[in-house]
């Protein structure tokens, strides 16, 4: 927590070093957000595909395993979708309910062999998860530009589009029922840390992974689930993001970066759900602000290089946080101690 | 005649491989000096766009003349965020993976926004073939085997050898060594555990760079966003691939660089794909670098469970490990 405000206080100052003012971008950011329903409505939206992401990452880490790859399992999930949604014909709510379960697998499998290898080889999943996002991109490029290719769209490349959208929320203007889906799982998973013995496991593995071995814990196995449910996490939000109307189409520029977002916000929460729903908000404002900043000539490459500032401050808290400031005597007495013979 | 076709379409494919793979070759060997100790730094893409971006700022804008001060730069400016990651992770014994992902986003962050108005410019001050003489040039494969910038002859052959040579030849690199199994130990017989953690991880880190800097100064020979695409977790792969050795990080590389250079033959050549009728043949092929890569990496893991010793070799036992002398 600390760490993060420390890093926000020197992303300003680098927005201060660049020229710029960054308490007007604040205020301007704040009055985006917050200043009127468009506001809101558009920061909800952008926060779901960042919560799904963030949820899966935020369950790993509980384990200490590092899921850097939810952009992949996004975009496959996404994939997935789209390929069920253009091909299969029948009522809407059947089409839409056939794509999640078709986008949790897609995210499931594009988990497994860096899952299977982390739990049984001991593969470190952090590089094999993320190479895994380089071929889940050009898939998809593949797919908007080659084999699923709408000829009707000139201008954006693209894959045809879905006909079905997710029902819209009511007493909304351009949120569906997706918002729901992330917020139902972190209670989900929330529940199942304090009171399963599914969670207390998996804190157990976190904590101390000989200790869960010794004390009867099916490491292994453990592992390979919740790795994949990671996944299936990630995947299904790639489908939410999908039916959101408007969308419906997949295009090589379908993800801006919502897993490396995912990530940051999972880092931010510390494992906490409650957390992840804050943060997941707190950096979808950032993204909707972005938006209005960057017509004041604000790069989204600033964007990038906050993103790394939060994460060393997160570092660095963690450090701060193993020590305790302690209030000693003014000047305490020196004593000298004989030396002890080893 | 046929097999004389194919055998020259796959000689030409791995000569072709050599400077693409390159940045991998150099940026791995980096990887691999900080593993040695202890190290791991994620931080690989930025570093490779960081050197790559100061190198085109030297030759473009500051009119440095020469390719090798240009890379000096290149080198100077990713020592200096190999520098602030060592800092963070030796002193302060942060988290190895969220500082090297915070490198990894700044490094790209930053060399993006330097770049934003180089992009696609060609660039003048490069290196030059070197021709080792002897009447080899036949503009043939053996020609594209044998002639390439003095970066590559550097990148294959004097740091693996250096590096082998440091670190399994002298007492220095069996201290490096211990640091990096066991830094208590080596910190008890009076080596420097700090000292030798960020001096190595810096000079890995500009290692990195002049992979980024010889990119735009030759291969490519232009800046372009998001230079390193995927580079530098290639490299990171390699190492594990190599099982820590250098000379196999050599032929890790090559692996993914074939699979560059095969992308490029295929289009030259107009090859086709077998399935999927009219599709672009080159966006399979551009998912084949990172798809090898990754079950290299599976590789030497599966032969070590399957009880086949020699193909793997475990990673340093301080891995990614902090080390303070009060939690020994």
């Amino acid at each position: 927590m600390v760490g993060a405000v420390a890093a926000l206080v020197l992303s300003g100052l680098i927005l201060l070093l660049t020229g710029r003012n960054p308490f007007r971008l604040l205020a301007e950011a704040i009055d985006a957000v917050l200043g009127g329903r468009a506001g809101i409505e558009g920061t909800a939206l952008r926060a779901i595909p960042i919560l799904m992401t963030a949820l899966g990452v935020a369950l790993s880490l509980r384990m200490k395993v590092w899921n850097i790859g939810s952009d992949g399992q996004f975009l496959m999930g996404a994939f997935a979708a789209v390929g069920v949604g253009i091909h299969l014909g029948g009522p809407g709510w059947f089409v839409l309910i056939v794509m999640a379960l078709a986008a949790t697998a897609a995210g499931a499998l594009w988990i497994a062999v860096p899952a299977l290898a982390r739990a049984f080889w001991d593969v470190n999943e952090i590089i094999t998860t993320l190479l895994l996002n380089f071929v889940a991109v050009q898939l998809v490029t593949w797919s908007a530009l080659g084999f699923w290719r709408d000829e009707a769209a000139a201008v954006i490349q693209s894959t045809e589009k879905v006909p079905h959208v997710l029902p819209s929320l009511p007493g909304t203007e351009q949120l569906t029922i997706a918002l729901l889906v992330p917020l139902a799982i972190a209670v989900v998973l929330a529940w199942v840390f304090r009171s399963s013995k599914a969670g207390f496991e998996i804190d157990v593995i976190g904590g101390n992974p000989r200790a869960a071995v010794f004390a009867g814990v099916n490491v292994r196995r453990r592992i390979l689930v919740v790795m994949l449910v990671t996944g299936a996490i990630a995947g299904l939000g790639g489908m939410l993001q999908l039916s959101a109307p408007g969308a419906q189409a997949l295009s090589s520029g379908f993800s801006a970066q919502f897993g490396l977002s995912g990530f940051i916000v999972a880092a931010l929460a510390g494992g906490s759900f409650r957390g992840v729903i804050a943060g997941g908000f707190f950096i979808a404002s950032m993204f909707f602000a972005g938006l209005v900043l960057q017509t004041k000539g604000l790069s989204v490459f600033i964007i990038f290089g906050i993103y790394g500032i939060i994460l060393t401050g997160i570092a660095l808290g963690e450090v701060a946080a193993r020590y305790r400031l302690v209030r000693t005597a003014p000047h305490p007495p020196a004593v000298l101690t004989p030396e002890v013979p080893t | 005649m046929i097999l004389a076709l194919i055998d020259n379409a796959l000689l030409s494919v791995i000569a072709a491989a050599i400077p693409a793979s390159t940045v991998v070759v150099l940026a791995a060997s980096g990887c691999l000096l900080g593993e040695r100790v202890g190290v791991l730094n994620l931080g690989q893409e930025g570093l490779i766009g960081i050197g790559a971006v100061y190198a085109v700022i030297a030759v473009t804008s500051w009119g440095v003349g020469s390719p090798w001060l240009g890379m000096a730069i290149g080198v100077l400016a990713a020592a200096i965020a190999g520098l602030l990651f060592a800092i963070a992770v030796v002193v302060f014994r942060a988290s190895q993976v969220l500082v090297g992902l915070a490198l990894t986003l700044g490094g790209i962050g930053l060399s993006n926004q330097l770049g934003t108005n180089r992009n696609g410019t060609p660039i003048e001050v490069l290196f030059r073939e070197v021709n080792p003489g002897g009447g080899l040039e036949d503009g043939g494969v053996l020609e594209a085997f044998l002639f390439h910038d003095p970066v590559v002859y550097l990148a294959y052959l004097v740091v693996p050898a250096l590096l082998v040579f440091v670190l399994f030849r002298t007492r220095h690199g069996m201290n490096m060594r211990a640091v990096g199994e066991n830094p208590a130990a080596a910190d008890a017989a009076g080596v420097s555990v700090v000292r030798a953690r960020i001096g190595y991880t810096v000079l890995g880190s500009a290692l990195s760079g002049a992979g980024g800097a010889y990119m735009v100064l030759s291969f490519t020979p232009t800046w372009s966003p998001d230079i390193a695409r995927g580079r530098g977790w290639v490299a990171l792969a390699v190492v594990i691939f190599a099982g820590w050795r250098p000379f196999r990080v050599v032929i890790g590389a090559l692996l993914y660089g074939s699979m560059i250079s095969l992308d490029a033959t295929a289009q030259a050549r107009g090859w086709k794909l077998p399935f999927l009728e009219g599709s672009d043949l080159s966006f399979f092929l551009s998912m084949l670098p990172f798809v090898v890569t990754l079950v290299a990496i599976l590789v030497p893991a599966g032969a070590a469970k399957l009880g086949l010793r020699a193909m793997g070799t475990t990673a340093p036992a301080a891995l990614g490990v902090p080390y303070s002398r009060e939690e020994r």
